[in-house]
């Protein structure tokens, strides 16, 4: 029996991926893409496609560093509004670029890992959305350490009781990412899926485009209520993130 | 009558020829096969040091490894690595992990000893003092030579295992516990052996012994 075991064990330990940046956050075919950056944040770059998961259900392509290097800066600028505390308490160390994110076959502009302090970014993401998309994901890893602070039960209360949520965010057809003209309670066709979707909305638009939801929420209590919740919060961790 | 037959001038030459050469392959053999030759060992008599009570001493095959401990920058982690060395837990520890030009890690000292490895267990032995508190340093660089403590995936579970880097490895900073650097000797970690692509090392080698200079 300890034979097999051996064998088993040597063959898996050929299959081990030796690099160090591996070890480290379990996603190979990675490089360094920006080390020091003020917020300690680090940024990596996939060389090489990768799979990555149950049943290897993540999976992105290498990145074109023409087109990284084009993006970078958008992606950098909007990173840096983070201070190295505040991603210490959201567990976000590093961000790997990579091209056509996909998770259970289904496209996603970023996934965001708390176990790992990463966060994933498709550099490829609709344009029109990507800032916003950012800081987006980055609210998931906020409330992925804050659970009870961003509690779905708690924030679903705000919304007419007529109203229901989606049993997950790709199982429903609520997929729109534009910002609605008559909001309703939500910004976005998206907010309507899941409650975790409809506070990551909120916090994205506070952080691309703070005046424009403050305007908005003058005519529309239910949303009044939903970003105030999301301020006072997030102001629990930082005050000056908002 | 037996006729003496005279050997050409070019017979000469190749007999000369495949002489030179069949010693050539011996030796060739026996000192190919030494991975130590050449190799500095350190001898600690004609070495000194600033600070001799953070100067550690491991002896591999081909040496002394010589490694100043960084009690400045991580005084728990180097605290409970002197007690580990002291309590001579570190003598017959394998270098089960060796990453060709990157890195050696040994320590287990449960699972990953020479009178006991259990390669089904190895890398999740204990020391039985506990786990320690990550110690991190934003300033202290993973260059060639730093020795670090090993974790699990999470902070805050160092216990006996550590590593030393064979090249510089700058995400590693900020992320491990560092003990010390490498003095002398970093030759000598070069030789140990590697399980080639695999990470974990088959029949690999082991620490002799291992030291604080005080005590050496």
């Amino acid at each position: 029996m300890k034979i097999i075991i051996l064998f088993i064990l040597i063959f898996q330990f050929s299959q081990v991926n030796a690099d160090e940046i591996y070890n480290l956050i379990k996603i190979p075919n990675l490089e360094i893409y920006k080390l020091k950056n003020e917020n300690n944040i680090r940024y990596l770059n996939a060389k090489g496609d990768f799979k990555i998961g149950v049943d290897d259900n993540i999976a992105c392509n290498k990145t074109n560093q023409e087109n990284l290097n084009t993006k970078f800066p958008t992606i950098e600028r909007n990173i840096k509004r983070y201070n190295s505390k505040f991603l210490k308490k959201i567990n976000l160390k590093y961000v790997v670029f990579c091209e056509g994110l996909f998770i259970s076959n289904i496209n996603t502009g970023g996934i965001p890992d708390n176990k790992n302090r990463t966060l994933i970014l498709d550099i490829n993401f609709n344009e029109k959305y990507f800032e916003r998309m950012i800081h987006h994901e980055i609210f998931h890893m906020i409330q992925n350490s804050y659970e009870e602070d961003f509690n779905d039960q708690k924030f679903s209360l705000f919304n007419n009781s007529d109203f229901e949520y989606a049993e997950c965010s790709t199982c429903s057809n609520r997929l729109n990412l534009d910002l609605y003209e008559n909001t309703n309670g939500f910004l976005t066709e998206y907010s309507k899926s899941i409650p975790s979707e409809d506070m990551a909305e909120i916090f994205s638009f506070l952080m691309v485009n703070k005046n424009l939801i403050e305007e908005k929420i003058k005519n529309d209590p239910i949303l009044n209520k939903k970003v105030n919740f999301i301020k006072l919060n997030i102001s629990k961790i930082d005050e000056n993130i908002l | 009558m037996i006729k003496t037959i005279k050997a050409s001038k070019s017979e000469k030459i190749l007999f000369i020829f495949l002489i030179i050469l069949t010693v050539s392959a011996f030796s060739s053999f026996f000192l190919l096969k030494n991975k130590c030759l050449f190799i500095d060992n350190n001898d600690l008599k004609k070495l000194n040091f600033k600070n001799p009570d953070n100067i550690a001493v491991m002896n591999l095959e081909c040496g002394n490894v010589i490694i100043e401990l960084y009690p400045d920058i991580s005084p728990k982690a180097v605290e409970r690595f002197k007690t580990l060395i002291e309590k001579k837990m570190y003598d017959g520890s394998a270098f089960y992990k060796v990453v060709e030009n990157t890195l050696v890690q040994a320590g287990d000292i449960e699972f990953g000893n020479i009178d006991y490895l259990d390669y089904s267990k190895i890398g999740s032995g204990k020391s039985g003092l506990g786990s320690l508190k990550s110690e991190l340093s934003d300033d202290f660089e993973f260059t060639e030579g730093s020795v670090g403590f090993a974790r699990s995936r999470e902070f805050d579970t160092e216990d006996s295992e550590f590593f030393m880097t064979l090249k510089e490895i700058p995400i590693y900073q900020g992320e491990y516990t560092p003990l010390g650097k490498v003095k002398y000797g970093l030759e000598i970690l070069k030789k140990i052996k590697t399980g080639n692509k695999a990470i974990y090392v088959l029949r690999p080698d082991y620490i002799n012994t291992f030291r604080m200079l005080e005590t050496n």
